[in-house]
């Protein structure tokens, strides 16, 4: 195999892949690239069987064929390497040589017959979805995803297109790892297929890659799901990541529906609060104290070790008085990706799971569970 | 730093000495204080029976042939721990700064205590007298500048001694004593030192500090001081230790246990008092080890693993010991099983989201507040009913404390 590429877009094409391969693994061949040139381009692709990339790239290619190569260290080359054309070809017993201007590397692969097969994609399967729209879900949700792998169930998003009375998709990603839960929700056109209509767990790693796809730009994806995985499109890539082989739990059945004490507060305003009382929260001691009465928000928080602060916060309320504690990382999560100037607590009591919603929306939703008093 | 006047109280031949008081048929007789069981070791011995030969840690066919009149006495932990707690509590009257060192041993630093009471004998000689009036037994106290010291002090005059190390005698006293009687140099550090050349802590102190430090890395610096009959750690009172890295527990069974079944069922049994008492102090760990001694007494295994998640509940830290157990075969029936949980972190009192989570620790919750009121096993796994009086020697732990995490309720 011999082809020729030009250094930043070779340079690009395997930064994309750098957080797929797996660093520490039983199969080298995870940690390596698949690079295949034919015709005139080239394919670069990378897996850990979880999430796999494939993209294809203009090329000059000499010879046609395909070699596997340690991605990182690659990448490292190809970094330092002056800004020029790059030769790049194989040599007897699955050696690579890498010239560029008056560089030369040899360095040793892997024989590509070992790769894990990667699925060929049928683009029928795929519809459209609006970049921005994947992002700001994603977004609102993945802070909760759960990190306890035990739980695997939970290490993902979960994703489910309900039909309203109207006929019309609502679109919902949801996350939560056991102690709060975050629900976003946006507009689908067209139909929805089989699988989101049931529901399906996306893998953690696969929406985190997701979300850096639909950070370069906006317009539109192409998703769809085939073979137990899903599968994005991009241009001229492909990412797949196999769902999550488990049952979500009935998020539904979470969110409370009697909180009827119900307070609205300035959002910038309220994170400056929880962040200076979250101050002196530690390891041991995070709770931090909502007390909310006519009078206002109380917020304060102790430690032992360290001492206490509060703070007034005015806000109109007549409901019940109602006291309440909670972990401030989970508030503070939520406050960072609610959008709108204000956000609505509702509580019902102590003990029972709050919900957050920025005010006049229903786009997202969070429910935190509290800590006991 | 200013001079310190540091006491370390020892109670003499304590366990013996609480039988003895309670029963004056054992009044002046070897006897040997033990675990329960027929297969446990000497815990304490009275003076009459030392002087036979007998020592801690004999199996009692051994101090028997030691002591042929040996009377043996079951321990009966509630009423030590009790005396004890009586007696930490007398030292209070005289400073706060009283560190609980083992269910028989602290040290107090009575420093700031001189200007009401005036001296440190003077001290030594009101709590001395207290414990032989109130409880009938008696205590052998050291009075030196430093815990190292006083230590060594208490150990020079026993049974019910009192022992002053003042600054000036300090290079005197260190100069012939050997270095195995400082706290701190075991078997193995001895025979080490000795490889060097140095027995006696005089030539300890005297010794190059870059040669030890060389030989004994950061400990070399330390080992030099121990020589000079210097040291800085300071009493540390009971509530602000360092935070307790690991729970754990361990028994000795009645007979040699090889069914996979009996050894299930106590390994339950431990799993859920390491979880009960982690769950009490808020606790939960990473990590949890499995110890095995086989029947022979000398071979043993420990394994551990670390878990993805922090656990506490006592079905979760069983399944955890239980997949160490599957992971390896016994060569021997088993004599003592002992879980640890370690790689603590405190737990919050973060509230489960879902109902099933929820339940799994209301339920542990309520059954953790039930058993502290009416005793362990008032509630416990089924699987554990059938024997509900367990195996075990009930020998109480070195770590014991009057209070907090390293509190055990003794039998």
């Amino acid at each position: 195999m011999e082809f020729t590429i030009d250094k930043e877009l070779f340079l690009k094409s395997l930064q994309k892949i750098q957080g797929i391969v797996e660093k520490r693994t039983s199969m080298p061949i995870l940690s390596n690239v698949l690079l295949e040139a034919t015709g005139s381009s080239l394919h670069v692709t990378a897996t850990d069987l979880e999430v796999g990339m494939k993209s294809t790239y203009p090329a000059e290619v000499t010879t046609p064929g395909k070699i596997t190569v340690g991605a990182k260290k690659l990448y490292e080359i190809v970094k330092e390497l002056p800004n020029q054309a790059i030769v790049f070809s194989t040599k007897d017993n699955d050696w690579v040589e890498i010239k560029c201007g008056k560089v030369k590397f040899n360095i040793v692969g892997l024989s590509p017959d070992e790769f894990p097969y990667f699925p060929e994609i049928k683009e029928e399967n795929l519809f459209e979805i609006e970049s921005a729209l994947l992002k700001g879900m994603i977004e609102k949700t993945s802070y909760a995803i759960c990190t306890d792998e035990t739980k695997y169930n939970l290490n993902g998003i979960f994703a489910k297109v309900e039909v309203n009375e109207n006929g019309e998709n609502a679109f919902k990603m949801v996350a939560t790892d056991g102690h709060r839960l975050s629900i976003a929700t946006g507009a689908l056109k067209g139909t929805a297929g089989p699988e989101l209509l049931k529901g399906v767990i996306l893998p953690k790693k696969g929406v985190y890659e997701m979300k850096k796809i639909t950070d370069e730009d906006s317009g539109t994806l192409m998703f769809g799901f085939m073979d137990n995985s899903a599968v994005i499109k991009r241009g001229d890539s492909y990412m797949v990541m196999r769902l999550v082989d488990g049952e979500f739990p009935d998020y539904n059945r979470v969110i409370p529906a009697a909180n009827d004490r119900i307070v609205t507060v300035d959002k910038e305003n309220f994170t400056h609060s929880v962040r200076r009382m979250a101050i002196l929260s530690s390891e041991k001691f995070k709770g931090i104290m909502l007390e909310i009465s006519s009078g206002g928000v109380k917020i304060s928080s102790s430690n032992p070790e360290l001492g206490d602060a509060m703070e007034d916060i005015d806000v109109a309320y007549d409901g019940e008085p109602i006291s309440v504690r909670f972990n401030a990382r989970y508030l503070l999560d939520v406050l960072a990706v609610a959008e709108t100037e204000s956000v609505e607590m509702k509580f019902r009591d102590e003990l029972s799971p709050s919900i957050i919603v920025p005010e006049g929306s229903d786009s997202f939703l969070a429910v935190i569970m509290p800590m006991r008093l | 730093m200013k001079p310190r006047t540091i006491l370390h109280i020892d109670m003499d031949a304590f366990f013996a000495s609480v039988e003895q008081e309670a029963n004056a048929d054992l009044r002046g007789k070897p006897i040997a204080v033990t675990g329960a069981g027929h297969r446990t070791v000497v815990t304490t011995s009275s003076y009459e029976a030392r002087a036979c030969g007998v020592k801690t840690g004999m199996a009692v066919w051994e101090a028997k042939r030691c002591c042929p009149q040996l009377i043996v006495v079951t321990g009966n932990n509630r009423k030590y721990t009790e005396t004890s707690r009586r007696i930490m509590a007398m030292m209070q009257d005289y400073t706060p700064e009283v560190e609980v060192f083992s269910i028989d041993e602290a040290f107090m630093d009575v420093t700031h205590s001189l200007s009401i009471f005036g001296t440190g004998e003077n001290i030594a000689r009101q709590i001395k007298a207290r414990i032989r009036e109130d409880l009938g037994i008696t205590c052998s106290v050291g009075i030196a500048p430093n815990k190292l010291l006083a230590k060594l002090a208490s150990d020079m005059h026993k049974p019910d001694g009192l022992t002053v190390i003042v600054p000036a005698d300090v290079p005197r006293v260190m100069e012939r004593l050997p270095i195995g009687a400082l706290c701190g140099i075991g078997k193995k550090m001895r025979r080490h030192l000795n490889l060097m050349g140095i027995y006696t802590c005089g030539e300890l102190g005297r010794c190059d500090e870059t040669r030890l430090t060389r030989k004994f890395g950061i400990i070399g610096t330390h080992l030099k001081q121990m020589g000079l009959g210097r040291d800085d750690s300071p009493v540390i009172p009971c509530g602000e230790e360092d935070e307790v890295k690991s729970v754990s527990h361990s028994m000795t069974l009645e007979r040699d246990i090889e069914e996979r079944d009996d050894i299930l069922r106590f390994l339950l049994q431990l799993s859920d008092m390491v979880g009960s008492r982690a769950r009490r102090y808020n606790v939960a760990g990473k990590t949890v080890g499995l110890y095995v001694r086989y029947a022979d007494f000398f071979t043993s295994f420990g394994k551990q693993t670390t878990l993805p998640g922090y656990i506490s509940l006592s079905s979760d830290i069983y399944r955890a010991a239980l997949s160490i157990l599957d992971g390896v075969e016994l060569e021997q029936p088993v004599r003592l099983l002992g879980v640890r949980l370690t790689n603590l972190k405190h737990q919050s009192e973060q509230l489960q989201l879902f109902e099933d989570e929820r339940k799994r620790t209301a339920a542990a919750r309520a059954v953790d507040d039930l058993n502290q009121r009416f005793g362990s096993l008032a509630v416990t796994f089924g699987t554990l009913l059938p024997a509900k009086k367990t195996g075990g020697s009930h020998v109480i732990s070195p770590a014991w404390r009057p209070a907090g995490i390293r509190n055990v309720e003794v039998k």
